[in-house]
């Protein structure tokens, strides 16, 4: 997996691309936390460059939206690819986490 | 020779002991099982006190003195590693809800049907077996690869053995777990004169998993005695889950009720790639999605249901991701398109033969590259 980020103001967007299954979920949770700052109120998560999630990878992102979420920070996710897309919307979680189209429209 | 299960039974009618002796004579005989009988919660409760070899308790709920759910409640206190099964009455919702807070691990009903009650005796017992190997293990401070075999045993303990087919209909399942990953799930049990199907996919691996796992399917079963819907099976479940979930586990999976007499299969998805159907002429198609969500992450979910009527010769298909997404050493995916191939004017002529017909295409698919995912099929066709 590679992230790059980008912070302006309160607002943190990550680029995640790669993939995400069991072998690497709970890195991959670890190394989106460490780049939270006390002072990020708006994150976005941009999965333009992810290839594949597995179970396990919705899993730990639906840990960090829960995380965000009690410290009353917003979390979304955008720019998913038609197959990232479509795990999504068959496993339900697009009506759990906010999904936006471009990292414009999350903002 | 090892020592026979000792199974506790506990019911007021006084006619269910010399019919569980004769019924279960077999088991006996072959010293597999022993019974020990109490007519009510405060019997029971005395008679596991005073003899420690009781492996599991298979209970009533309604008996005088002390009911079935209050001795479910006093179980952890005598002996943790206790499992329970409780017999109760088909649409008794609240009490098996009340059951299953309680750690009730499986359900039958009434009137017993005596296969039924060894299927999931055996199984109860299978699983426990399986699960103080667990615990041995885990004392010895074992290195996480044994920990995941373990697991996967665990998984393997909880799949039905017995085929359940007539001459109505057929049901093949077969589950091939990936070496380092695993979640997935087959059941299928009797519901009066229906026929109860699921094929579900648990998030995580692990031991935790396979306890969740383990919580899915009972909870799946005690709901689908309880309600009739299957919609309102899996917003049961999905509550029954939610409930008590810190770690963010869910599962996916698809319930299906068929009644072999009309041929009508009603069916919920619970975040989950929704079945195919290939009809006598071989034409496939995906059946309808139904709303709803993976189960266990979020409250109060709302879970709807559609119904289609299979004819003779109709097949369906029920399927994890393990098949959709088996890579091929180029890295491409199998998907839906190459499962629907399989049968797109071939109809299958048995549901074991279209199982077998998934498991090699899929394997010949994915050649040399590893498995990452276990593969689950499970196909219904009706004669």
């Amino acid at each position: 997996m590679q992230f790059s980020h980008d912070r302006s103001g309160d607002t943190l967007v990550v680029n995640a691309s790669g993939r995400v299954d069991g072998s690497n979920a709970s890195d991959f949770l670890d190394t989106l936390q460490g780049l939270f700052e006390p002072g990020d109120q708006k994150i976005i998560l941009d999965l333009s460059g992810l290839e594949y999630i597995s179970s396990a990878g919705l899993r730990v992102l639906l840990m960090a939206a829960q995380n965000l979420d009690k410290q009353g920070k917003s979390f979304s996710i955008c720019s998913l690819t038609e197959s990232v897309g479509d795990v999504f919307r068959i496993s339900g979680f697009d009506q759990i986490i906010n999904v936006f189209p471009s990292v414009e429209a999350a903002k | 020779m090892t020592q026979p299960y000792r199974i506790l039974v506990v019911d007021d009618e006084p006619d269910l002991e010399p019919l569980i002796l004769q019924r279960m004579r077999r088991q006996i005989r072959a010293k597999e099982y022993e019974f020990v009988f109490a007519g009510n919660g405060v019997e029971a409760l005395e008679k596991l006190n005073a003899d420690p070899t009781i492996d599991m308790v298979l209970s009533d709920i309604n008996m005088p003195k002390m009911d079935g759910l209050t001795l479910l409640q006093q179980l952890p206190g005598v002996d943790p590693n206790l499992r329970a099964v409780i017999i109760s009455a088909y649409g008794d919702m609240d009490n098996i809800r009340t059951a299953m807070n309680r750690g009730a691990f499986d359900f039958v009903t009434k009137p017993i049907d005596f296969d039924d009650l060894k299927i999931t005796v055996s199984r109860t017992l299978e699983h426990l077996s399986e699960w103080r190997e667990a615990l041995a293990s885990r004392d010895q401070l074992v290195a996480l690869q044994n920990e995941l075999g373990i697991a996967s045993q665990l998984q393997q303990s909880i799949l039905p053995k017995q085929p359940l087919s007539t001459e109505a209909f057929e049901v093949s399942a077969n589950m091939e777990p990936a070496r380092n990953v695993g979640g997935d799930f087959y059941d299928y049990f009797k519901l009066d004169n229906e026929i109860a199907l699921v094929v579900a996919d648990v998030s995580d691996k692990g031991i935790p998993a396979s306890m969740f796992m383990m919580s899915s399917r009972t909870a799946l079963k005690g709901s689908a005695i309880g309600v009739r819907d299957p919609q309102a099976v899996l917003t049961e479940v999905n509550n029954q889950l939610h409930q008590d979930n810190p770690t963010f586990m869910f599962v996916t999976l698809v319930y299906a009720l068929f009644n072999p007499d009309t041929g009508s299969l009603t069916y919920s998805i619970a975040g989950h790639d929704p079945p195919l159907l290939v009809d006598a002429g071989g034409t496939v198609t995906e059946l309808p999605m139904t709303k709803g969500v993976a189960l266990g992450i979020a409250p109060d979910v709302v879970y709807t249901q559609e119904t289609v009527t299979l004819a003779p010769g109709d097949t369906v298909i029920l399927f994890t991701d393990g098949v959709t997404e088996a890579m091929n050493p180029d890295n491409q995916q199998f998907e839906m398109k190459r499962l629907s191939e399989v049968f797109e004017g071939s109809p299958p002529v048995s549901a074991s033969e279209a199982n077998t017909a998934v498991f090699e295409r899929v394997r010949e698919f994915a050649g040399d590259a590893p498995q990452s995912d276990d593969i689950t099929c499970l196909v219904l066709r009706r004669s």
